[in-house]
């Protein structure tokens, strides 16, 4: 239909399955770069990250012949104003951010399973077989737990472990992809490709063979009791063992195979971490770590860990979520730039558009505006008016991250050392991020205090262990090293080592006078007491009484909690000046490209073309059906209005009508027939419609959108 | 009948608030509700006693003037163990009719009641409609009754629309129903009513009179413009979609209009803008998926000559890849969902080529429907981001057949053989034997249709098991062996003049692609 149709509607191309692309003579490259330069003319769209190249679009020619790496540039953004430097920068930051922490989650994910990987390896080692299940052929049933998909790297895992072992190699049989040959030795003789003859004589005097199903509920189970059949009678040639990765249970496998199928095989189990578990040390890890450049926002995380749990993804799909936001916010927001650290990053690299970015931002904003409130008339200034202040306060913004980060992860390090708060890490984490810690605030995720005074005298002494051990070594999982060896750190520690002692004396003595050493918040402090004085009851409260070393107990608690909270505690993310430069919260990017509603977008291109198109003849019809919609939406109009049942010749009259000479398009009868033609065909393919015997010319709806 | 129309307005005196818009003196369910355990019990001894069936004579003849349509007969006929059912059917008859009964009574009617007693009265009247047809049955096996032509279109279709005014409370279909709702609005039994219009009057195009046609609308497109804007707005995304396929994600474009021109563009901005790293050699390689000959080999083995892998079966290019770190692959899959590529198996091969991490792919959907496509395990592997990328852009010929396209919606004459001329012209280059084969099948496949009855016409087409119909060819001497009646079939699909399937069991099963009239037309003329 447009210039598009024209220039290739014959290709020869087209209908070939399959060619290899080269790139067209350079009079069609001109002129396929041409749109490039109308969007230049009329950005209608947000400049942000549509941006294409300025040189390359300024002159096409030469850009495909210049050096390969002239390709892989990333965009220049504030309007192509950019240095290409700072974008070179953004691109490096990303480029030494991402594999970092990619390597990182790798590691955990492998520590996760190592358990797991650990038994299978044993068992199938393991000579108990030999005895117990003479000849049967020893499985190991893996429980993986619904998410069976994300277990991949658990397998592969495995593969590797064995292979590093030298027991033979692991085949995976994925679900759905039955058979599939085995390969046949190296050089020697030719074997048939199925042939296990030639199994045996690669296999000579080494270890066994391990087979793995890796979804083996949807394998064909038929073809599983063949294979156990083949495996247990070639078990006194090939040492055989089989690995099924089970998302149900034992039993409900085992009710599926036949019982002789099942009499073959000699089991042991095993059970995968769950899911979450994993998903938890990976966002420690990888999300709330000090190695995460980029912090991902509150409500960010909690959709993808929403998603994570609803739709059973595997921790795969999130690892590709948090990889594209990484993504996202070092390609497309120019600020990213600011996240180099202060020594690296060059003055020169700021540009004017960078300053007047930055006072665009929220953060900015409300910092002003709190100083002018507090007073501070100069530095508010200052801040909108002099670069070189501004660039100064950048410049230090990495140490301000760097102290936040480090505030808040020893905050929640010691909150998990308590081991008195309930919730996840995660939904701690996220609390954090958005609302701040505070151990005042009650109720609320950090509501610590009654839990702590309530404490006896032994867990307080094991809480103040753990807590030290918090300061001094951090928080591995966290790669949290602790408070350092600052003075802050020997202060604490001196602090808390005084408190230990305290409280050791305080229960010698109470030993030795034989008293209970309690608290005033852990003893039932006040009692109802019941006297009867001249037949008449008398009820009276009354605090118990407390001994000397509970008062001085007493005491050690609030003095410990009263210094816990001095160490714990961190403002809320957003109110952190300039906190956009490393804080990444969208969710509009997230779901338009991992959870895309293609029915609801088909829908509005349909019902609605004007929002595509902008065209000015379709501008009056929002959303109601015109005449000058395509064929196909009109369709779609009239669809969306039918019944189940859809009589064409009906259809077409209504379109006509629409469209046709009486109308105010006046089109003649046979091209609206095409239009129309095409419309229903495109109806067609979308799957909107199918053909209906029940009457001639009638058509069935399939789509209710 | 008189006493119909006194309760008719007893009924309506008594219910007057339930339902004031839409009473009216035909509308009268509550005479039956009142009366059915009697009448049921009359039907069911009508056929052994007389002095019964003439007691009940007035309602039987009225119920059978109600009589459903033939097909449910059929249907009814077909079920295995019928009366399990119709007591089944009985007894929730039975609970209704007490339930209308029950309300009446106690004339209290609260909204919820209402709304219970139409579901009951719903009840009551499709089990009634069966229960007619049973009585009609037995009433022709007793010939009890003088009176009882089984006319099934007999006059007076009264109570049928009296029915269906019950069941349309309103004109108007309900607007802004959730899309689950209006399907089961739409999809009530009995709403369907559509006209009886046909396009007889209408000629239908032909390909030449498309493609003349289609060239001259498609400059006088009035949204051009705005369809070149759109694209180059997808266009000025290219880098992003570069930068993310070298990040090891797929890319999927979904959306309306046809994006081959789209991914045409973006192939042109990859060979001067590889999403490989720096000395790597980048291939492209183009998949039309949209071409119904693709196929598995075909496709792996373009891929391989891209790549210039010595083998062409999958792990083959894989392990060439590995060991050849220097060369990438692109590839560009036009259709993913499109009709040809919807087995799993071949999905399931694109995914785990693009699982590689020196394989980018970037494919494109022209359903809503692509998700269902893929499995966990395919998904994971595909790492997909998605990209919403309506263009608007019509099919191209190639892309979209679109004048058989409706034929075949329509239930026309298909395939561009064209109907029955097609068959005579094709046939007239056979040898004799083919001839005959031919004949032999039209009279099969005609056999089968009528001795399935109407029934299942209004299924599938019609189709023969090839045993049976080889075995005939062989009793007849048109071949005689397999081999050469697989020749002859093959020069039939060549033509497109039969299709071939398999059932549910596996048994081969061969089909004529033409409506009933025309394979009567296309044996009339072989036979003479």
């Amino acid at each position: 239909m447009s210039e598009f149709d024209d220039t290739s509607l014959f290709h020869e191309d087209d209908h070939r399955v399959a060619y290899i692309f080269t790139a067209p003579p350079t009079t069609t490259a001109a002129t396929n770069t041409s749109p490039t330069t109308t969007t230049k003319s009329a950005p209608v769209r947000p400049a942000k990250r549509r941006r294409v190249l300025e040189k390359d679009t300024a002159a096409p020619l030469p850009a495909q012949e210049k050096d390969d790496d002239e390709g892989r540039q990333w965009p220049r953004l504030f309007n192509g104003l950019e240095s290409p430097s700072a974008a070179d920068l953004r691109k490096k930051t990303y480029e030494s951010a991402w594999p970092v922490l990619e390597s990182e989650i790798e590691s955990v994910l492998r520590d996760a399973n190592r358990q797991t990987l650990e038994e299978v390896v044993e068992f199938l080692n393991s000579d108990v077989h030999e005895c117990e299940g003479r000849g049967r052929v020893p499985a190991g049933f893996i429980i993986t737990g619904p998410n069976i998909a994300g277990q991949d790297l658990l397998f592969s895992q495995l593969g590797d472990v064995l292979a590093e072992r030298g027991e033979g190699r692991v085949r995976e049989g994925m679900g759905g992809q039955e058979g599939g040959g085995w390969e046949d030795g190296r050089g020697g003789r030719r074997y048939l490709d199925y042939d296990l003859e030639a199994l045996r004589v690669e296999m000579e005097g080494r270890g066994g063979v391990v087979v793995a199903f890796q979804d083996s509920e949807a394998f064909d189970t038929g073809l599983v009791g063949e294979l156990v059949g083949l495996f247990h009678s070639w078990q006194d040639r090939i040492q055989f063992s089989v690995l099924f990765g089970i998302a149900t249970s034992v039993e409900l496998f085992q009710a599926r195979l036949l019982k002789a199928t099942a009499r073959q095989l000699y089991g042991a189990q095993f059970d995968v971490v769950q899911a979450n578990a994993v998903l938890e040390s990976v966002i420690m890890a990888a999300v709330a770590g000090t190695k995460a450049q980029l912090r991902i926002g509150p409500g960010l995380l909690r959709k993808l860990v929403r998603r994570q749990q609803e739709q059973v993804a595997g921790v795969g799909a999130f690892i590709s979520s948090l990889k594209y936001a990484y993504m996202n916010h070092f390609y497309a927001n120019p600020l990213s730039a600011l996240l180099v650290d202060g020594q690296k990053l060059d003055k020169e690299i700021l540009q004017p558009e960078h300053l007047e970015a930055v006072r665009m931002l929220e953060s900015f904003k409300s910092h002003v505006e709190q100083s002018v409130e507090d007073g501070r008339l100069d530095h508010a200034r200052l801040l909108l008016e002099n670069d070189d202040y501004l660039k100064g306060r950048i410049n230090r913004l990495a140490a301000k991250r760097q102290q936040y980060l480090g505030k808040l992860l020893q905050s929640l390090a010691l909150v998990i050392a308590t081991e008195h708060s309930k919730r996840s890490f995660v939904e701690l984490y996220e609390a954090a991020l958005e609302e701040g810690i505070s151990l005042d605030q009650s109720p609320g995720p950090f509501d610590l205090g009654d839990a702590i005074k309530r404490s006896t005298p032994e867990e307080l002494i094991g809480l103040i262990k753990r807590v030290m051990t918090v300061v001094v070594d951090g928080n591995p999982s966290l790669h949290w090293n602790g408070m350092g060896i600052g003075q802050d750190a020997e202060a604490a520690i001196d602090k808390f080592e005084a408190l230990r002692a305290d409280v050791e004396r305080l229960i010698e003595t109470s030993k030795k006078k034989k008293t209970s050493l309690k608290s005033k918040y852990s003893s039932q402090s006040r009692v109802l007491r019941t006297t009867v004085v001249a037949q008449k009851v008398q009820l009276s409260r009354d605090t118990a009484t407390l001994t000397e070393e509970d008062n001085a107990f007493t005491a050690a608690i609030d003095d410990f909690f009263a210094f816990f909270k001095t160490l714990v505690g961190c403002e809320p993310l957003s109110n952190l000046f300039l906190n956009e430069v490393w804080q990444y919260d969208y969710h509009l990017p997230y779901e338009d490209v991992f959870v895309p509603r293609p029915g609801a977008t088909f829908a509005r291109a349909l019902s609605r073309p004007h929002d595509y198109l902008g065209c000015a003849c379709c501008d009056k019809a929002n959303g109601s059906m015109v005449g000058t919609l395509p064929a196909t939406s009109i369709l779609y109009h009239l669809y969306s209005e039918a019944g189940a049942s859809i009589n064409v010749a009906d259809l077409w009259a209504a379109y006509y009508a629409l469209v046709g000479e009486d109308s105010e398009i006046g089109m003649d009868e046979r091209s609206a027939l095409v239009l129309f033609y095409r419309g229903l065909a495109e109806m067609r393919a979308m799957g909107f419609v199918k053909q209906s015997k029940k009457k001639a010319d009638h058509i069935t709806k399939l789509k209710w959108l | 009948m008189p006493p119909k129309k006194t309760t008719n307005q007893k009924a309506a005196a008594r219910v007057p608030r339930k339902r004031p818009a839409t009473t009216d003196p035909y509308e009268i369910p509550e005479e039956d509700e009142i009366e059915p355990p009697k009448r049921q019990r009359h039907a069911a001894t009508a056929a052994a006693d007389t002095d019964d069936a003439t007691v009940s004579t007035p309602s039987v003849s009225r119920l059978k003037k109600t009589v459903a349509t033939p097909i449910k007969l059929n249907g009814l006929n077909g079920i295995d163990t019928p009366s399990r059912k119709n007591n089944a059917d009985r007894s929730a008859r039975r609970k209704s009719a007490r339930a209308l009964v029950d309300r009446v009574i106690s004339g209290a009617i609260s909204d919820d009641e209402a709304e219970e007693g139409d579901i009951a009265r719903e009840i009551y009247e499709s089990s009634e409609d069966e229960e007619d047809e049973e009585g009609e049955e037995e009433n022709l096996n007793g010939e009890t009754e003088p009176t009882t032509t089984p006319s099934k279109f007999a006059p007076g279709r009264k109570r049928k629309t009296t029915t269906t005014r019950t069941r349309k409370r309103s004109p108007t279909p309900p607007r802004d129903l959730p899309p689950h709702e209006q399907y089961f609005f739409q999809n009530k039994p009995g709403l369907s009513k559509t006209s009886n219009n046909t396009l007889s009057s209408l000629q239908l195009l032909t390909h030449d009179e498309y493609f003349s046609l289609s060239r001259d609308l498609s400059s006088a497109n009035p949204h051009r413009t705005d369809i070149t804007h759109l694209a180059s707005l997808h266009v000025s995304s290219f880098p992003q979609w570069a930068f993310e396929l070298s990040q090891s994600f797929s890319l999927c474009l979904y959306g309306y209009g046809s994006k081959r021109q789209i991914l045409h563009k973006f192939a042109t901005y990859l060979s001067s803008h590889p999403p490989c790293s720096l000395g790597q050699a980048n291939k492209i390689v183009i998949v039309n998926g949209y071409t119904p000959s693709i196929t598995i080999r075909e496709l792996l083995c373009s891929l391989a000559s891209a790549v210039s892998s010595p083998t062409t079966t999958l792990p083959g290019i894989l392990s060439h890849l590995t060991t050849h770190p220097k060369t990438t692959l692109t590839i560009l899959l036009n259709s993913v969902s499109s009709p040809h590529l919807r087995k799993g198996s071949f999905q399931s091969i694109i995914s785990t080529l693009a699982s590689h991490a020196q394989v980018y792919l970037c494919c494109t959907t022209d359903s809503p429907d692509f998700a269902l496509l893929w499995d966990s395990a395919v998904s994971t592997n595909f790492r997909f981001l998605y990209h919403d990328c309506t263009t608007f852009c019509s099919y191209s010929p190639s892309e979209m057949e679109v004048v058989d396209s409706v034929h075949e919606l329509l239930g026309r004459k298909t395939r561009r053989v064209g109907g029955k001329e097609g068959v005579a012209f094709v046939l007239r280059s056979l040898p004799e034997n083919a001839k005959s084969l031919f004949r032999l099948l039209v009279g099969e496949v005609l056999c089968a249709d009528e001795g399935d009855g109407q029934g299942q016409g209004q299924g599938e087409e019609m189709s023969v098991e090839y045993r049976m119909v080889y075995n005939k060819a062989v009793e007849e001497f048109i071949c005689s062996s397999e081999m050469a009646f697989r020749t002859l079939l093959k020069e039939f699909h060549d033509h497109q003049i039969i299709t071939s399937h398999k059932d549910a069991l596996g048994t081969e099963l061969l089909s004529l692609p033409f409506r009933k009239e025309e394979l009567e037309g296309i044996l009339e003329e072989l036979t003479t």
